[in-house]
Formats: C-alpha cells, sequence, structure tokens
C-alpha cells in the first residue's frame, strides 16, 4: 500500500461522510426522554405500520407503472412513442409534495374540479361526488407518480439492452407476446427493476413533505416530531437507527441485484439490436393512451393546477421575492455542486491510485449517506455538532461553533454534500470504469505525474459525466426539503421550503407559484439531462 | 556496477503479493538490442514488462538500466522517470483523444531529445495508420489500436522499449508484414526492447535473444537457434512443441540405439557415458523421407502447412513421430499407409535428457 496524500485526502473524504452514520447508531446506546416510553404504549406501532403500507403500496403502484410504460416504448411503436421515451421521465420534477398539493387543491371541497363541473354543468353541490384523494391514500398516489421514474429509467435501460435474440429465441419457442414478457423480457430485466425499486423504497421511507402534508404518522415524521415537538435528539436518532436498518437491508439488497444486473449485459459478439414492432389499431391507441395517461397524471395534472392557481391568483406571484428565491437556489446549486465534485473527484481518484481494500470499504460505507433520510442526516448533524462543541470545543475553551454549522450556508451545504455524496462519487466512479487502468500507467510512462494524469487526462475525459452530474446534484437540491427546512439559516427560502411553510399554514394557493418555478426549472434540468440518459442508453 | 546496458539479477517478480517468476537474471548487451520473452498465456511474462516499467515493486534482486538502479529493495523510482515506455497489449491509448493526439503525446515526451532517428511520419507510414489518425479509440479495431499504441511507445524514443503482445490483435495476412516493418524500426531507431510474446516465431524472427519462462522460471536465455535447436531442459521442449523424445541407449560418443529407428549418429551436445538410458530430442526435420527404405512406419496424422507437410508416424512401440517434407514431394502418403525413413539416420545436434 502506498500512502500518499491522495490517500490521505480520499480516507478523510469519506470519514467525514460517515459521521452521521456514525452519530445514529452511537446513539442507539444513549437514554432518551419519557417521550420514548409514551410513544412505545402509543403510536410507535401505528408508525410502523403506516410505513410499512405505504412502502407496499408504493411498490407495486411503481412497479405497474414504471416498468409498463417502459416496455411499451422500449419494444414498441406507436404514436407518441418517442415522445414518451423522455416526457415520462419529466415527472421527477415535481416532488411528492407538490404533488399532494396539486392533489388536494383539484380534488378538496370547492376546489378545482368542483369548479370544472360547475362551469361545465351550472350551479350544484359536486362536492360530495367527488373523489377525495388525501390521507393514506393520498400519499400513496402522490409518492408513486413522483417517483414512478426510478423504475421506468432502470427497467428501460435494461430493456434496451435485451438483444432480439432472446425475443427471437422465444418467438422460435412458440411463446405468445404476454409469454414472452414474463418468461423472458420480465426476468431478463429484473435485477434492474430491483434496483429501481429499491430506491423508491427508500426514497418512500425518507420521504416527508408528502406524507406529513397529509398527517400520516409514518417513522420519519416521528422522528422529525420527536426532536421538534419535545426537543428530544437521543429518541429522534433512536427511530432512525431502526429505520436506518431497514433502509440499509434495502440497501443491501440493491446492490447486490446491482452486481447481479451484470451477468445480463450482453457482450460485443452476442448482440443484435432489437427491432421494434409497429402497433396498429386499437392495441396502438391502448398504448398511447396508457402512456399518455401516466404522463397526463404524473406531470401535466400537477403542472396544470399549479399553473391555474398561479393565474387565478396572480398576487401570489408579486408577493414572492423570486429574484431572491432564484440566487439563493443558484448559490447552493453552484456551491454544492463544486464541493461535491472536487471531493468526490479526489476521493474516486485517491481510490484508484491507493488500490486499497480497506479505502474501498470504506468508501463503499460512506455512499451510504443517500440512503439516510434527509430528517435523520439533518437531526444527526445538529446531534454530532453539539456533541462535538459540548465535549471537546467548550472544553478547550473556544467560543461555540454551533453558529458556524447550525442554520447556516456551511452547515447545509456540508448535509447536502453528505446526502448527496454518493450521487457525485458513484457517477465519478462508473465515467472511471469506463478507463482501462493502463491508461493512467501509459501516462506515468509517458512521463506525466499522478496530479498532471488527474488533471489532463482524467477531467476532460469526465467531462460529460461531470456536467451530468451536476445536472443531477441541482434537481435534487431544487426539490429537497427537510434538510433545507431544518438547517436553513435565518429568513433564508427556496422553493421548496416557500411552498412548504405555504402548505402548512393551508395557503395551497400561495404555495402554487414557488412550485410552478420549482417545477419549471426541475423540468429544464431534467430536459438537458434527458440526452445524456438516452445516450447511456446507445440511442 | 553493470557493464551491460540492461540487466535483471535475481529477481522475483510478483504481483499482488504473489510470485509470478522466481529468481529472474538476464541481460541486454548492447543499447538497440532486441530481445523476445516467450512463455504460455498467465505465466508473469506481463508481471515482468510492468515491473520494469515500474509499475509493479520489488523486494528481492535489481533492476539497472545504463548502470542505473531502476529497481530493487531499498530503490524504486517511478514509471515517469525511468524513459521507459510500455505498449500495452489491451487498448491503452487516452480514450477522449484522437489517434494523432495520443501519438503527439507520445513525442512530447520525446522534446528535447538529441537522437530523432525515426520521425512521427515514418512510423506512421511504417504501422500504416495515416487513414486513422483523426479517429478516436472506439472507432477502429482492436489492431489498428494496437498498432497506434505501438506507434505512440515508439515515437517516445525510449531507453528501453517494452511491448506486450505486439501483434496479438493484428490480422493474420497482415502481422508478417507489420513484424518486418517493426524489425526495421526498432534497427534504424536503435531502441533497445524487450517483446513479450506467446509466438515462438514471432519471437525468434524478432530477438536477437530469446527468454522461455516456465513454471515460474526462466528456463532458458539464448538466442532463438540454440532455444530451437538445443533447448535445456524437457520442459521447453515440451512448450516449443516441434519435436517428440524417445527413448534411447547411447552406443558410443556419437551414436545412440532406438529399437524402432535402429542406430542414429551425430554429435552429442551434452556428454552421456555409454550405455546410459536417455530421452533423445527427434524434431521434425531430423529425419528424412525415402520412399525406397526399408524402414516403414505408419501414417496417423497429415497436416498441411503450405510449404510443407508434417507426417506424423507410428512406430511399433507406439511412439509418434513428426516428419516434414516438402509439400512439391512426387507423392502425398494418406492415413493408414506407409512412410518410409531414410537410412542411416544422423542428427547434426543430438540432444539428450
Amino acid at each position: 500500500m502506498k500512502f500518499n496524500s491522495w490517500y490521505l485526502s480520499s480516507f478523510l473524504i469519506s470519514f467525514v461522510v460517515l459521521i452521521p452514520v456514525i452519530t445514529v447508531f452511537s446513539s442507539f446506546f444513549e437514554s432518551t426522554s419519557n417521550y420514548y416510553e409514551i410513544l412505545k404504549n402509543t403510536f410507535l406501532m401505528e408508525y410502523i405500520f403506516n410505513s410499512i403500507i405505504l412502502l407496499i403500496s408504493v411498490l407495486a403502484l411503481t412497479f405497474i407503472i414504471g416498468t409498463g410504460t417502459a416496455y411499451l416504448v422500449s419494444f414498441y411503436n406507436f404514436p407518441g412513442s418517442n415522445f414518451f421515451k423522455w416526457a415520462l421521465i419529466l415527472s421527477f420534477a415535481v416532488p411528492p409534495y407538490i404533488y399532494a398539493y396539486s392533489l388536494t387543491a383539484f380534488f378538496e371541497n370547492y376546489g378545482t374540479a368542483f369548479t370544472i363541473l360547475k362551469n361545465l354543468f351550472g350551479d350544484a353541490n359536486y362536492n360530495k361526488n367527488i373523489p377525495k384523494f388525501d390521507g393514506m391514500f393520498g400519499a400513496i398516489l402522490s409518492i408513486s407518480f413522483s417517483l414512478y421514474a426510478y423504475v421506468y429509467i432502470l427497467a428501460r435501460a435494461s430493456f434496451l439492452y435485451q438483444s432480439q435474440n432472446l425475443i427471437d429465441l422465444g418467438k422460435n419457442l412458440g411463446f405468445s407476446k404476454l409469454k414472452s414478457f414474463y418468461k423472458i423480457i420480465l426476468p431478463a430485466a429484473r435485477p434492474a427493476i430491483v434496483a429501481g425499486l429499491s430506491l423508491v423504497a427508500m426514497e418512500t421511507l425518507a420521504e416527508f413533505g408528502a406524507v406529513d402534508f397529509f398527517s400520516i404518522n409514518t417513522l420519519t415524521t416521528g422522528i422529525y416530531n420527536s426532536w421538534i415537538t419535545f426537543d428530544d435528539l437521543a429518541f429522534a436518532n433512536r427511530v432512525s437507527f431502526f429505520l436506518l436498518l431497514f433502509i440499509f437491508s434495502l440497501f443491501v439488497l440493491e446492490n447486490l441485484s446491482r452486481r447481479r444486473a451484470k451477468y445480463h449485459l450482453n457482450s460485443k459478439g452476442g448482440f443484435k439490436q432489437k427491432q421494434k414492432t409497429k402497433l396498429f389499431g386499437k392495441s396502438s391507441f391502448l398504448a398511447f393512451i396508457f402512456c399518455f395517461l401516466i404522463f397526463f397524471m404524473s406531470f401535466l395534472f400537477p403542472l396544470g393546477q399549479m399553473l391555474y392557481w398561479t393565474i387565478k391568483f396572480p398576487e401570489n406571484l408579486f408577493d414572492l421575492q423570486i429574484i431572491d428565491l432564484v440566487l439563493n437556489t443558484l448559490y447552493l446549486v453552484i456551491l454544492s455542486s463544486l464541493v461535491l465534485l472536487i471531493f468526490s473527484l479526489i476521493s474516486n481518484y485517491g481510490n484508484r491510485v491507493s488500490n486499497n481494500k480497506s479505502l474501498n470499504f470504506l468508501s463503499t460505507l460512506s455512499i451510504s449517506g443517500y440512503a439516510i433520510p434527509g430528517v435523520i442526516l439533518a437531526i444527526a448533524f445538529i446531534t454530532f455538532i453539539a456533541w462535538l462543541d459540548d465535549s471537546i470545543i467548550k472544553s478547550l475553551g473556544f467560543a461555540s461553533i454551533k453558529k458556524v454549522f447550525i442554520g447556516s450556508i456551511l452547515g447545509l451545504v456540508l448535509v447536502y454534500f453528505i446526502r448527496f455524496y454518493s450521487l457525485a462519487f458513484n457517477g465519478i466512479k462508473s465515467g472511471y470504469e469506463k478507463i482501462n487502468i493502463s491508461v493512467d500507467e501509459s501516462a506515468y510512462l509517458l512521463g506525466y505525474s499522478k496530479r498532471k494524469t488527474f488533471m489532463n487526462i482524467h477531467i476532460p475525459f469526465l467531462r460529460n459525466s461531470l456536467l451530468f452530474i451536476i445536472i443531477l446534484i441541482s434537481l435534487e437540491i431544487i426539490r429537497e426539503l427537510p434538510i433545507t427546512l431544518i438547517l436553513r439559516p435565518f429568513n433564508f427560502e427556496t422553493f421548496a421550503t416557500t411552498a412548504y411553510i405555504s402548505a402548512s399554514e393551508d395557503l395551497l394557493e400561495a404555495a402554487a407559484v414557488p412550485s410552478l418555478f420549482l417545477i419549471l426549472i426541475a423540468s429544464l434540468f431534467i430536459i438537458i439531462s434527458s440526452k445524456y440518459i438516452l445516450k447511456e442508453n446507445n440511442e | 556496477m553493470s557493464k551491460n546496458f540492461f540487466e535483471v539479477k535475481n529477481v522475483d517478480f510478483k504481483v499482488g503479493g504473489k510470485t509470478k517468476v522466481a529468481n529472474v537474471s538476464f541481460a541486454i548487451e548492447k543499447e538497440g538490442d532486441v530481445i523476445c520473452l516467450l512463455g504460455p498465456s498467465g505465466i508473469g511474462k506481463t508481471t515482468i514488462l510492468r515491473t520494469i516499467a515500474g509499475l509493479e515493486k520489488i523486494k528481492k534482486g535489481s533492476i539497472e538500466l545504463k548502470g542505473n538502479v531502476l529497481s530493487s529493495e531499498k530503490i524504486n523510482l517511478e514509471p515517469e522517470d525511468r524513459n521507459i515506455s510500455l505498449a500495452f497489449q489491451e487498448n491503452s491509448l487516452f480514450p477522449h483523444y484522437t489517434v494523432e493526439k495520443n501519438i503527439l503525446l507520445g513525442a512530447e515526451k520525446n522534446k528535447g531529445k538529441k537522437d530523432h532517428q525515426v520521425s512521427f511520419q515514418e512510423i506512421i507510414e511504417l504501422l500504416d495508420i495515416s487513414l486513422i489518425l483523426n479517429k478516436y479509440p472506439h472507432e477502429i479495431s482492436a489492431g489498428e489500436a494496437q498498432r497506434a499504441s505501438l506507434a505512440r511507445s515508439l515515437v517516445t524514443q525510449p531507453d528501453l522499449l517494452l511491448l506486450d503482445e505486439p501483434l496479438s490483435n493484428v490480422d493474420q495476412s497482415f502481422k508478417e508484414e507489420i513484424q518486418e516493418k517493426l524489425k526495421k524500426i526498432l534497427k534504424s531507431s536503435k531502441i533497445t526492447t524487450i517483446i513479450v510474446t506467446h509466438d515462438s516465431y514471432e519471437a525468434f524472427y524478432l530477438g536477437s535473444k530469446c527468454g522461455i519462462i516456465l513454471n515460474q522460471e526462466l528456463k532458458q536465455f539464448d538466442d532463438p537457434y540454440n532455444v530451437y535447436h538445443l533447448p535445456n531442459s524437457i520442459e521447453v521442449v515440451n512448450f516449443l512443441n516441434r519435436g517428440t523424445l524417445i527413448h534411447a541407449e547411447v552406443t558410443s560418443p556419437k551414436s545412440l540405439e532406438n529399437k524402432d529407428l535402429g542406430t542414429i549418429t551425430g554429435n552429442f551436445i551434452k556428454p552421456f557415458p555409454i550405455g546410459s538410458k536417455v530421452k533423445l530430442l527427434v524434431q521434425p526435420e531430423d529425419l528424412h523421407h525415402d520412399d525406397k527404405s526399408n524402414l516403414k512406419f505408419e501414417v496417423v496424422d497429415r497436416k498441411f502447412r503450405g510449404t510443407n507437410f508434417i507426417y506424423t508416424l507410428k512406430t511399433p512401440s507406439n511412439t509418434l513421430i513428426p516428419v516434414f517434407v516438402h509439400s512439391h514431394h512426387i507423392h502425398q502418403h494418406e492415413i493408414d499407409e506407409k512412410f518410409g525413413i531414410k537410412r542411416p539416420i544422423h542428427i547434426d545436434h543430438i540432444v539428450c535428457f
């Protein structure tokens, strides 16, 4: 092993990212207030039960929507199929909490649905006939329509890599289209679908905005409440510990399925480009309707609702400090992207040149930050800073550091860094996997130092990957709610926090403007990044 | 200090703590010499090159170039400081640069050197890669990538050039032509080179010396002629697969007796006491065909090699013996037919074990 500065930097970065995980796990041994006893006897089972119901339902729905749409656009040509191919990713632009606002705004008493019916059929009491999508059902719909794209993207990528030979083999064995789907296509894409569903599961368990809006008590909202209401950090961390264990098992499952997915990649020689089947008549119409319905429900509907309210209540548009919000968002995006890219690059390169097993293990562990819900991460961060301040900083006679890290941009960016580190690290790693190690060695033999190899060979090669990662980070930060809500400086708002605050004050109309801006900006990022996603899939 | 241009002394070549080839010693006497290391796949030939290039370290012995120690237990000069170029077997071109830019990066390293015996243009023409200069590595074939990588290594004008299976991906039809060109470039540019290959014909053609690596050892390091005709161990004979070992008894300082072939005369490379039971190496060109001979064996196989046939004959004691026959020989012998061997049998170099 070569103990060099690259190794040391990589080690330190991974260690810093791991701090919240260590904090949560160490809190297991701390004593908590009476709140734990009260909760254990009252709501804890409800939290767990709700979390499980939410998880199972969302998984089922995202599987059907994600796999169904991916199958149609990957295997068939029908009107709009090329459009839906990328348009279905746009649902990512609508975070579950904004979907929840739209759902409520449309179906509530005297809501948008009521107004439409009134305009069409005149005055009447339509409220009793309008279904109400609130509570658990509303949360399930909001999360599913926002997250199905994880399954869609991964399933579609897997379908695209399936060779025509496989399909031909099915025909040769006399399989019908349905049987081919169940017996060949679906099992071959299983690892990708499981990977997509694992991501959905992690996000669902971590979901805060939508479940909080619908007043569903889950483990995540429980953690938030125990901290906000009872100021019991130790208990919040203890609940986090159980949630983390659960999430980590999903994380392991996702990793395992990804590893298996390698077996499904086709070797150069055996791959035969797939020929899409052209659909006609009824089947063509049904395929179009299915995809359009999903696109409409997941994107057009919330966009339309927010747009409608912005037009209906234009005063909210002028009340909002839009320039400030854009600047704040840009500030966070640029700062966080820079920090994430620089440190992820150093860490990846450190791993590459050190080629050390324990460092590799530490790095793998550190990327688990993505599996930790934002709420837990923010609270763990506060716990850690409080401990550091009380136990070390003050005892050494220094001034308190709490203000430097809590309620500050520095603290916020640091937690974003931990939360989205895996995104940047994995993105760069997959870029690096395309560079054979002999390329580095050739550079050394041409007289390049490690630094020069990094700057002159790796960075230019990774340029496209880095751009893509910046877009993904930006997208995540624009949508991010709980971390920003907990750690932002006083009077520092983003589109997400402004929307949340208005919605939590029952001012849904006011939440529409920031939500609309959020959707539009996120859509722009998605449209730009979709080119990369499609390119990745050789289209 | 070593008088040789390049020298490897008692080195254990290891990768990931595991010894691939142990206690290796060999030397390149003069600048501009080309040597080849020959051995089966996975034996550790590449590890030797990587270690010489500084990509792997050693814990025993030393590697010296121009009298300076590059690697030893205590010294390890970084790869970038060695002026050694290694052309990898796999595609190691920088993926985001065109072929031309890749090669020019090699030329950059060469800047300021006094001797530019072979120009960029000459190398491009010799390796026939002018048409792919503007292409990116992913747009060219494996053989083209290998030639481009070779060109990049050549333009650096290194003190020592290491080529790892340089022509393994080149089409068979093109291989001989490239071999000739490569030999010409290396000779005119006087670049000292170590070539690793598993193709013995390539090694015999390109190298002034050949090292045979088998079973974690450098078994023989000698002129190609000697490696072929005077192998120093049964393992080398088996690896080269150009002959067969038959039982014989030494009957005089210049003869042996085999129960199928009878008396065989010749010059012993290594003397054996009379009466010794030995294994005699019989190579295809050692025996000569004679239709009129009364020493006849059954043909069990016939390989057509263009310029010649190699017949495999079965003796009464079930030994299989290969025999060359010019392909213009008046008549061909079918399998199961009898095949005559000219007597008396005389072998110039008698190699026994």
